[in-house]
């Protein structure tokens, strides 16, 4: 197990982004494979397949694919997460740019299977980029008839896919924020379940709505072109398939690698070159939100979902940064509440409240003002943040300050009890300018 | 229907249901409707549960999001296993379901509850001392009750300027503010103005305006009653009163006919403030802002505090008796020519002991409380029709409507209460709202942004335009036959009013005309018609094709032409009106009208005037004659308040109580009889109308011997059949709506002439 291109397999294919290069590589056989069976079957093989949500959360995704109500009295939606706001993770980033058909191809097929006739890809307001290839691969795809009226000359397959740009906020990755920022609304989440009716039967404009990942979606269109067989074959037990990893920190060569699930976490990191600058001191393997394991911890873990978790951290998006000893990971932290603290929408109290005050006790601590009883407020804060905000992203700011206390205690000792860094000049530098004003007032003030 | 609503509003959200489902709370087992918030489910058992954003009547979508009322919550399998949810959940928003297990005492929910206070405590300035809100805050309850004892937060609290003016009477301090969202939904889900939104976000998220400009709003008081911390603040009250040095009593609202519950808060005989009261059948728990703020003349400094009389054109204060002398000689001598104008501010026990002594001390029946443009006979134009003389439809009643049809009226301003709950029925309850408006008052009404036709017609078209929509209603057979109703008059009298024709005559489009006819043809239909129609030259004509219409659509209770004044109402009921006596009888002869009253004045002719609290220069159309009416008047009595303009034409002037100084009874514009109840005195030398009435009518021969209002309430119940039953008792906390004695009368149809507008377009009187 190692590395192992599957929707990767074209990605250094010149001229990939184009239709006829893309066609010529298979492109589009997912969706004719599709559309000549029943919807129930696109479903069913969906299913065998055993693929699972790639955004982070790992939610099977053809329970998804088939909630969405078969009376059809509403119109149905399709939509595509491509708010890729997690730190650490890049992957969709690279998908769209140079395999945007595969998304295309995907969200056809969710459309065929949905029997829905618009689809949104949901894209975060900075990949300018990625968009624009996005946009000239859903031209190519209309002007071919994959997209638009009765395609692929199916009478009634009809599907529009548009673009929807994010203004920029973190929240609005968030399934139920992504859906009111859609519709216009402030990016705020939205009630869940059992509060409120699942996407799949009330969601956008109050209609069935099929939200997932764009690796997702990309994925969807290899089972269906190479069979759910091929695909369920690869990866765990409960992890089918592989997933894309977009490795960086402190790492030779930093890149999306797409792993079979189940893969040696140090075995990515040989495949990636090595740990630069240092010897290996921790690793947060899916993304800023999740919780960081010590170098020592990492031989147990593999790159699925249950090793993960087993080993108290989440596979999560994939965003794998790889830390070195010189790296000091309580200013590490403090950089990361600090954008949990800029992002979080300011709905509920916890996460409001709570992730500004863990960024100013941080904040403080590494100012040289740490008091004792500092950590136990940490933890004390986290515990109440955690599981009490109204969305994820309360959660997601206090995992990673509970996992760095649990792996790295003495480094926040060493801050409050000598006022100084633990690793001599540290590797993560301080942000170059505030990333909001008015979060540092307080230093102003000071 | 009428508005495409993204947020997750109650009426779609886990609509409540009569389905009972068995939930345990604490160990308790209760049955309650499936779908219930579980926070309205532990009170059924007592259980209380701490809260700042939840509010039953906003909408949930933005609710959820203070965490106090997290709750733990299980589910029961068939087969009796129970499953706990492994994170605790909003009891806000939390749907009752068949075998939920809720617990909210555990020791997790109870350090739950010290984490979220601990959290809304951090940046909130805790400057009770000086706050409004200190004694009434929740913030400082729930802490009190929930919260932990001491902060651990060391870091420097957020700090914002403490005063920001939001509105022309909301003041904001943004410290203060706890984000709940719930001044925020008010302006979405209630008042429909969706002013006020969030910025920012994060900790650095507050409350504010598009662009930071004035938060515009006939309904921005009811946020600061609404807001659980002292964020939003009165600019009136602020810094005036702690709340516990405030005295309170009941009343009803003077501003308009709605007849809202409010409650004066003052000390001594100032008022402070007032509040909304809860009345489910009237406004709810909301003020408009005329109400909230508009009450500072009860307490103004030139409230008049004894009688005065002018000699060689200046004012001199003079006794009560030296007053009575002067205006029983006055009106001994001038005999039955005398005449009474005014009431409409008045209680109906003002109204009931003005009449009783104009018709039976001085023999007279010249009196009216009407100072519109209408001044036809007193029971107006759809009784004979309809069988009510104004509204057939309770304001409860509207949020039923399947469609509310408004006419020529800006609703917001002329019958805000009614407007609120037209908005509730279209965003809440899916009505349909058809808004007709004469497009030389304005072009857009508050109703227009939410609904779902606007007609705008050219002035003095409303005939044409309603035959239109008749004509619609008939040629595409959307009017179902009804036992004993003949439509072919009706059908051949609107057959020449096609679309086409009424829309070159009105200007409205034909599409349009088609549109609203087809949302009318819905069934259960509610029309509200305004004051462009009642002070039309052509009312009559209108008001007889909108029976037409609610009779066509089979709604003929659905017709509302409802007054506008305070009692206007229970003037009329109480019979100030020149041809009907108490409860609409009619008397042997006559009187005169305000317009002949004033003609009367005007030519010198009248013997004496008593004018009952009416601004005849500022309120009567034809301010021309009402001046020379002033002028020439013999003699002109008035009660009044303080020194109006109107009052400072008269001879004398008698300084009554106000309704905050005084108990009665009065009627709003849906019939409702409320009581209104003694707060202060500002003086011992004012006295109510009633009494001024009882003591000339005993100084003249004559009267009953009225000792208090309640005396004269008996003699109404024994004079009205309609109000026999009704004992100040049983009027309670809400109100009696009274009703007709006589069975509804068989609606009839019958064409109206149509008589197109002068050229000018000026058809109004």
């Amino acid at each position: 197990m190692a590395i192992m291109n599957l929707l990767f397999a074209n990605r250094e294919v010149p001229g990939i982004e184009n239709i006829a290069v893309y066609e010529a590589h298979g492109g589009y056989q997912g969706l004719r494979k599709a559309v000549s069976l029943d919807r129930q079957a696109v479903i069913d093989e969906v299913k065998s397949s055993g693929l699972r949500g790639r955004g982070g959360a790992g939610f099977p995704t053809w329970i998804k694919w088939n909630g969405l109500p078969k009376n059809y009295d509403k119109p149905h939606y399709v939509i595509c997460n491509a708010d890729e706001g997690e730190p650490g993770t890049y992957k969709d980033r690279e998908l769209l740019l140079k395999l945007a058909h595969t998304l295309v191809e995907g969200m056809a097929i969710a459309g065929y299977a949905t029997c829905s006739t618009q689809g949104y890809v949901y894209i975060r307001g900075e990949y300018v980029e990625p968009a624009w290839q996005l946009r000239k691969a859903i031209d190519q795809a209309y002007k071919a008839g994959y997209l638009g009226k009765n395609i692929l000359g199916i009478e009634g397959f009809n599907f529009d896919l548009n673009i929807h740009m994010g203004a920029g906020s973190y929240e609005c990755g968030e399934e139920s924020a992504l859906m009111s920022s859609l519709m216009g609304e402030r990016g705020n989440p939205r009630l869940k379940f059992p509060h409120a009716p699942l996407p799949t039967v009330e969601g956008v404009w109050k209609s069935p709505t099929l939200i997932n990942n764009v690796e997702t979606y990309c994925a969807a269109t290899w089972i269906l072109a190479n069979g759910a067989e091929k695909y369920s074959a690869l990866g765990t037990e409960r992890s089918k398939g592989t997933k894309i990893i977009s490795v960086s920190g402190h790492i030779r060569r930093p890149s999306n690698y797409e792993v079979e699930m189940g893969t040696p976490l140090l075995e990515l990191i040989d495949a990636a070159g090595g740990v630069v600058g240092g010897s290996l001191k921790a690793v947060i393997p899916g993304g800023s939100s999740v919780q960081i394991v010590p170098a020592e911890k990492l031989a147990g873990i593999n790159l699925d979902y249950e090793s993960c978790f087993a080993n108290g951290t989440l596979l999560g998006s994939g965003g794998f940064m790889a830390f070195n000893d010189r790296t000091d990971i309580v200013l590490l932290m403090k950089r990361t509440s600090e954008f949990y603290a800029h992002e979080s929408c300011g709905k509920c109290t916890p996460c409001r409240e709570g992730t500004r005050w863990l960024y100013r006790i941080l904040d403080r601590i590494t100012s040289g003002g740490g008091q004792e009883g500092d950590i136990e407020l940490l933890l004390s804060v986290c515990a109440n943040i955690d599981g009490r905000s109204y969305c994820g992203l309360g959660d997601a700011a206090a995992w990673p300050i509970v996992g760095a206390i649990k792996a790295f205690r003495e480094e926040f000792e060493y801050w409050i009890k000598y006022k100084k860094s633990p690793v001599g000049s540290h590797a993560v530098p301080p942000s170059p300018d505030p990333v909001n004003p008015l979060l540092r007032l307080s230093a102003v003030n000071r | 229907m009428s508005e495409n609503k993204l947020t997750q509003t109650d009426a779609t959200l886990n609509p409540p249901t009569t389905d009972l489902v068995n939930i345990k709370i604490n160990g308790v087992a209760v049955k309650v409707p499936k779908g219930e918030n579980i926070i309205e489910s532990a009170r059924r058992v007592g259980v209380d549960i701490p809260y700042f954003c939840y509010h039953p009547r906003l909408s949930k979508g933005d609710a959820a999001n203070c965490r106090m009322c997290l709750i733990e919550v299980a589910s029961t399998a068939p087969d009796g296993s129970v499953r706990k949810m492994p994170k605790p959940q909003a009891a806000c928003t939390m749907p009752a379901s068949e075998g939920l297990v809720v617990e909210t005492e555990t020791p997790a929910i109870i350090k739950d509850r010290k984490g979220i206070l601990e959290f809304l405590l951090i940046n909130h300035p805790l400057d009770c001392p000086v706050c409004d809100r200190g004694g009434e805050c929740p913030l400082q309850n729930n802490t009190l009750f929930y919260g932990p004892p001491t902060s651990r937060f060391i870091e420097e609290k957020r700090h914002y300027p403490k005063s920001y003016p939001l509105s022309e009477h909301v003041v904001f301090d943004r410290e203060r503010c706890i984000q709940c969202a719930r001044c925020t939904r008010f302006t979405e889900d209630i008042s429909g103005d969706s002013q006020l939104g969030f910025l920012k976000r994060g900790a650095d998220i507050e409350v504010g305006s598009f662009a930071s400009t004035a938060y515009q709003s006939k309904f921005s008081g009811n946020v600061i009653e609404l807001c659980p911390v002292g964020a939003l603040l009165s600019r009136n009250y602020r810094f005036k009163a702690r709340p516990w040095d405030l005295l309170t009593q009941k009343s009803i609202c003077t501003q308009c006919s709605n007849g809202c519950n409010i409650k004066y808060d003052y000390r001594v005989d100032k008022i402070q403030r007032v509040n909304a009261r809860l009345n489910e059948d009237v406004n709810e728990e909301w003020t408009c802002d005329r109400g909230k703020f508009g009450h500072d003349y009860i307490s103004a400094d030139s409230r008049l505090r004894e009688p005065l009389v002018k000699r060689g054109g200046k004012w001199h204060p003079i006794s009560w008796t030296e007053a009575y002398a002067l205006v029983a000689e006055k009106f001994k001598a001038a005999g039955s020519n005398v005449a009474g104008i005014g009431g409409a501010n008045a209680t109906n026990e003002d109204n009931f002991a003005f009449q009783k002594f104009f018709r039976e001390t001085l023999k007279s029946s010249n009196i009216d409380h009407r100072l519109g443009a209408y001044q036809g006979p007193g029971a107006g134009p759809i009784f004979s029709r309809l069988g009510y003389h104004t509204t057939g439809t309770t304001i409860a009643e509207l949020e039923s409507a399947k469609t509310i049809f408004l006419l020529g009226t800006e609703l917001a301003d002329e019958q805000p209460i009614l407007f609120l709950r037209v908005r509730k029925a279209a965003r809440f309850k899916g009505a349909a709202i058809v808004n007709a408006l004469d497009r030389a008052v304005a072009d857009t009404t508050s109703a227009s942004d939410f609904a779902d036709v606007d007609l705008l017609y050219r002035p003095g078209t409303e005939v044409a335009l309603l035959n239109g929509v008749l004509n619609v209603l008939f040629s595409k057979e959307l009017v179902a036959a009804q036992d004993g109703l003949d439509f072919s008059g009706l059908q051949s009298a609107v057959a020449e009013w096609t679309p086409e024709k009424a829309a070159a005559e009105t200007g409205v489009s034909a599409e349009s005309i088609v549109r609203a006819a087809e949302l009318l043809a819905r069934g259960s239909v509610a029309v509200i018609a305004g004051k462009t129609v009642t002070e039309h030259a052509y009312y009559t004509d209108i008001a007889a094709v909108l029976a037409n219409l609610v009779i066509a659509v089979g709604s003929p209770a659905g017709l509302n032409i409802p007054v506008t004044d305070f009692n206007a109402q229970g003037a009329a009921d109480m019979g100030v009106l020149p041809d009907y006596g108490p409860g609409y009888t009619p008397v042997a002869s006559a009187g005169l009208n305000t317009r002949g009253i004033l003609q009367a004045a005007a030519s010198g002719s009248l013997g004496a005037l008593w004018i009952v609290g009416a601004e005849l220069l500022e309120q009567y159309a034809d301010t021309k004659l009402a001046e020379s009416a002033l002028e020439n008047c013999q003699f002109i009595v008035m009660n009044a308040l303080s020194l109006t303009p109107t009052a400072s034409m008269a001879d004398l002037i008698l300084p009554v109580a106000s309704a905050a100084e005084k108990d009665g009874t009065v009627t709003s514009c849906e019939r409702r009889i409320q009581r209104i109840y003694r707060a202060f005195d500002i003086s011992g030398n004012v006295k109510p109308d009633w009494l001024v009435f009882t003591e000339v009518a005993e100084l003249l021969g004559g009267g009953a011997p009225y000792v208090s209002a309640r005396d004269i309430w008996r003699d109404i119940a024994q004079t009205i059949p309609t109000h026999s039953s009704i004992t100040l008792k049983s009027l309670g906390e809400s109100g009696i709506r009274w009703q007709y004695a006589h069975p509804a009368p068989k609606p009839t149809v019958a064409a109206a002439p149509y008589k197109a507008p002068a050229a000018a377009g000026t058809s109004r009187a």
